[in-house]
């Protein structure tokens, strides 16, 4: 289980994290890569083997402990490497977009595209415009207790 | 009301050698309290009770302790439910938890009941209790010494604000007369937009402030008629582990996000999770908000009819505009 | 040197001040606007105490808090030999004073059961022994009881003063405060000016107006002996159970429950050792690593708590209960499960032999 999702630095870089399926988006991410194209450096990517495997609650868990951006990218629909994974998907996910601003996290930090393996150039788009959404968000906020939290912990530190 | 509890009593009876078990309320540990009642007995029919402290949802028992889906013996389950208890019951027959045929259902409109905190702002030294009634837009309360009328916005559970369904949509027998609905759909969801009016850092603060005090008791969870993973939950799991035994901010909030968003589309806003938080967290709106979603995006309404599927369950190839 | 003191209501903030610049002071706060729960939380400025009505959560958390760090870890790794590790141990350090202000008996007496456990035993527990040294208690005389109370029928009272440190009664627009003991007396000069001799008088009286109640009709203080003779009869543990819905409340808010988990807590290569508190009315409570569960009904777990608080810890620590009769159980539970009614009836089956 990868868990080292740190808080983001005051470096120029972000943490944006990446959730790219493994058949469409990683090659494209791949053939973005083969042609040299330049692409901001802030994502981490993870490969999952379809959208149909994102859970909404990856997106949150990333968002709550400090990251500071989150794609998802997967095959376009009607093109899933599974049939219908991103069938699936495209419902969750915008939900989970439309609910974010509710509980506080802003919605443009959270993105989810389609990019098929042969769409280098689309995926340098992609990464550029998100990063500079993110960059113009900020770092995080984060989720963070007031004093009073301490009093449910222990008593020292 | 006590003619409804009367009435209850007889149908009851009628049935009963048909019925393994019925669930009902009795009254609880003082006169301003009712309980679930689990009455295998035909003696304890009697026990039955109606009126605004019946404010428990029956459904709930079903899946995790009654196992409602298989019935070997042809006996059935004899159920009450109000309005909003009936759009669970619909809910879980939507997913298939729970199989019509095992069940029999008394429906009974509701008027509301009363959130015992609340009751307790307005006047904590109500004791001698000896009968709770609605009458038009307050609450009775007739004690030994007086009789008390509260204002029913002031005192009713948050649920019942909004309610839309005060009457059962799914039943084999009918209790009472249809009642008129406390809010109309265009106030169902005045709770949302109130939160919505503040920032977004405003409401990040207000839910940080909120879910501050949750203890992770999992009341909310263990009260949702839904929730049927009980011990296999996500929360406890250690293979992943997604939550830390902490109880910091950060773990709390995670677990407030997962609980709605496993109920996206299937919350059918019966509130039992706002009422039986200890520490009075308004968690129902959370939920709220994302069937408010479900609601434009997909268009539809958890436990209306029994035929239709949750959206998040199922897809659609053809669809436009996500 | 006088030992009571009266302060006025109004002035009560301006005595936390002062005291809370000596040591952390815990109040009651409401839990928020429009909300009727209380807790306890480290008092400051702003804080609006409130002491007429129980607290939903009691101030267990004080010596007993829900998370506990007890070691903090972290592995260094040798470059030059990768397979050496260090590891760098952070113990607990030092507790600072505390005083928990406006308990009622219930909570105080909550403790005697936590003091049997982690400190009379075998081993003693040096977290909890630490904060319990240090923790003074200025406690409430209670005078409002409602129908879910039954301290009386535990063997303690509204007007119990034992353990606590401190006793206050509340007398005209104000309290007159006692100091029960030497670390009481320390702190009276901070407190407030001393009391009048008719005020002292009027407290002596509510004492035993108060003290003479009888809060709770039953005697639930000998039913080790019911509660074996009932243990097989599963129709009543079904009876009485079946509407649980195993949320776990009833242990959390108990002022005696002290069941607790110790789990690392890691990331990489540091972390700590945290202790949590645990319920007994969990399904993981009794799961062993084989899979299998003594205890996979919530009947089973429910008539383990009551047998626990009513028969073994009697049995085990000279007829003490581990209950103190603050009904905090039966009016937090979703479905208001009466544990009063459930150990009272136990005796039915014998009653019933007879």
């Amino acid at each position: 289980m990868v868990n080292s999702k740190e808080e983001s630095t005051t470096k120029k870089d972000l943490l944006i994290v990446g959730f790219l399926c493994n058949w469409c988006s990683y090659g494209g991410a791949d053939t973005a890569g083969v042609c040299r194209f330049h692409q901001p450096t802030d994502l981490r990517i993870i490969r999952i083997p379809c959208t149909g495997r994102m859970d909404p609650l990856f997106v949150v868990k990333a968002l709550i402990y400090g990251a500071d951006g989150v794609l998802v990218s997967g095959c376009h629909p009607k093109d899933c490497h599974y049939n219908e994974g991103n069938f699936y998907a495209r419902r969750r996910l915008e939900v989970l977009k439309q609910f974010l601003p509710f509980m506080g996290i802003h919605t443009d930090r959270f993105r989810y595209t389609w990019v098929s393996s042969s769409e280098g150039q689309l995926w340098q788009q992609v990464v550029t415009e998100f990063s500079e959404t993110i960059h113009g968000l900020g770092p995080n906020p984060g989720v963070h207790g007031e004093s009073n939290a301490k009093a449910m912990m222990s008593f020292f530190d | 009301m006590e003619d409804k509890a009367k009435t209850l009593q007889r149908e009851f009876l009628k049935v009963f050698e048909k019925l393994e078990v019925v669930l009902g309320w009795e009254p609880g540990y003082d006169s301003l309290h009712a309980s679930p009642s689990f009455i295998r007995q035909v003696e304890d029919l009697n026990k039955l009770v109606w009126n605004p402290l019946c404010s428990q949802n029956l459904c709930n028992y079903l899946v995790k302790t009654l196992n409602a889906s298989v019935r070997e013996d042809g006996k059935k389950i004899g159920i009450c439910v109000k309005g909003c208890d009936s759009r669970s019951l619909v809910a879980l027959i939507q997913e298939k938890f729970v199989t019509r045929e095992t069940l029999y259902i008394v429906g009974i409109p509701c008027e509301g009941t009363v959130n015992w905190h609340r009751l307790m702002r307005f006047e904590p030294s109500l004791k001698d209790v000896q009968k709770v009634t609605i009458q038009g837009q307050e609450l009775v309360v007739e004690t030994a010494q007086k009789t008390y009328r509260f204002p029913l916005q002031h005192v009713m559970e948050q649920r019942c604000l909004h309610c839309r369904y005060p009457n059962p949509i799914i039943y084999d027998l009918l209790v009472g007369e249809p009642i008129t609905p406390h809010a109309g759909d265009d106030q169902a969801y005045g709770d949302v937009e109130k939160i919505e009016q503040y920032s977004l850092p405003d409401r990040l603060k207000f839910w940080e402030k909120e879910i501050d005090r949750c203890i992770r008791c999992y009341a909310c969870r263990n009260a949702c008629p839904l929730c049927v993973c009980r011990d296999s939950c996500i929360v406890e799991t250690r293979t992943p582990k997604w939550l830390a035994q902490r109880c910091d901010l950060k773990e709390k909030f995670f677990y407030h996000m997962i609980h709605a968003m496993h109920l996206a589309g299937r919350c059918t806003e019966c509130g039992e999770c706002e009422r039986v938080c200890p520490v009075e967290i308004p968690v129902t709106l959370i939920k709220k908000k994302l069937n408010q979603i479900v609601k434009e995006l997909l268009d539809y309404e958890a436990g209306i009819d029994p035929q239709k599927q949750p959206p998040l369950l199922t897809f659609d190839p053809s669809e436009k505009g996500i | 040197m006088y030992e009571k003191i009266f302060i006025a209501q109004g002035e009560l903030a301006a005595m936390l001040e002062r005291l809370s610049k000596e040591m952390d002071v815990w109040v009651p706060v409401e839990m928020g606007d429009e909300k009727w729960g209380v807790r306890f939380l480290p008092y400051y400025r702003d804080n609006v105490v409130v002491l007429d009505r129980q607290s939903t959560i009691g101030p267990k958390n004080v010596l007993f808090p829900q998370v506990e760090t007890l070691l903090r870890f972290r592995y260094q790794k040798d470059s030059q030999d990768p397979s050496k590790q260090r590891i760098d141990l952070k113990d607990r350090q030092e507790v600072s004073s505390a005083l928990v202000f406006g308990a009622r008996p219930c909570d105080v007496r909550g403790f005697f059961t936590f003091d049997h456990v982690f400190l009379n035993g075998r081993y003693k527990d040096p977290y909890y022994a630490q904060c319990r040294e240090k923790t003074l208690f200025a406690t409430l005389l209670c005078d409002t009881e409602d129908s879910a109370c039954f301290c009386s029928s535990v063997d303690s009272g509204p007007g119990d003063r034992e353990g606590s440190d401190l006793w206050m009664v509340p007398v005209d627009d104000g309290y007159v405060i006692e100091a029960l003991n030497d670390k009481g007396r320390k702190l009276i000069p901070i407190m407030g000016k001393p009391a009048t001799p008719e005020q002292i008088e009027k407290a002596q009286r509510i004492q035993e107006q108060v003290t003479a109640k009888r809060i709770g009709e039953y005697d639930l203080t000998r039913s080790a002996k019911d509660f074996t003779g009932r243990f097989e009869d599963m129709d009543y543990w079904r009876d009485m159970v079946s509407r649980c819905i195993s949320c776990g409340i009833c242990t959390f808010v108990c002022p005696t429950c002290y069941c607790f988990n110790i789990t690392d807590e890691s990331r990489d290569l540091e972390g700590e050792r945290i202790r949590s508190w645990d319920s007994c009315m969990f399904y993981h409570y009794t799961l062993e690593a084989s899979g299998h569960n003594p205890r996979p009904e919530k009947f089973e777990r429910y008539r383990n708590r009551v047998g626990h608080k009513f028969s073994y810890f009697p049995d085990t620590y000279n007829g003490m209960i581990s209950c103190c009769g603050c009904g905090r159980c039966i009016r937090s539970c979703p479905v208001f499960i009466d544990i009063r009614k459930i150990v009272h009836h136990l005796k039915e089956a014998v009653d019933a032999e007879n």
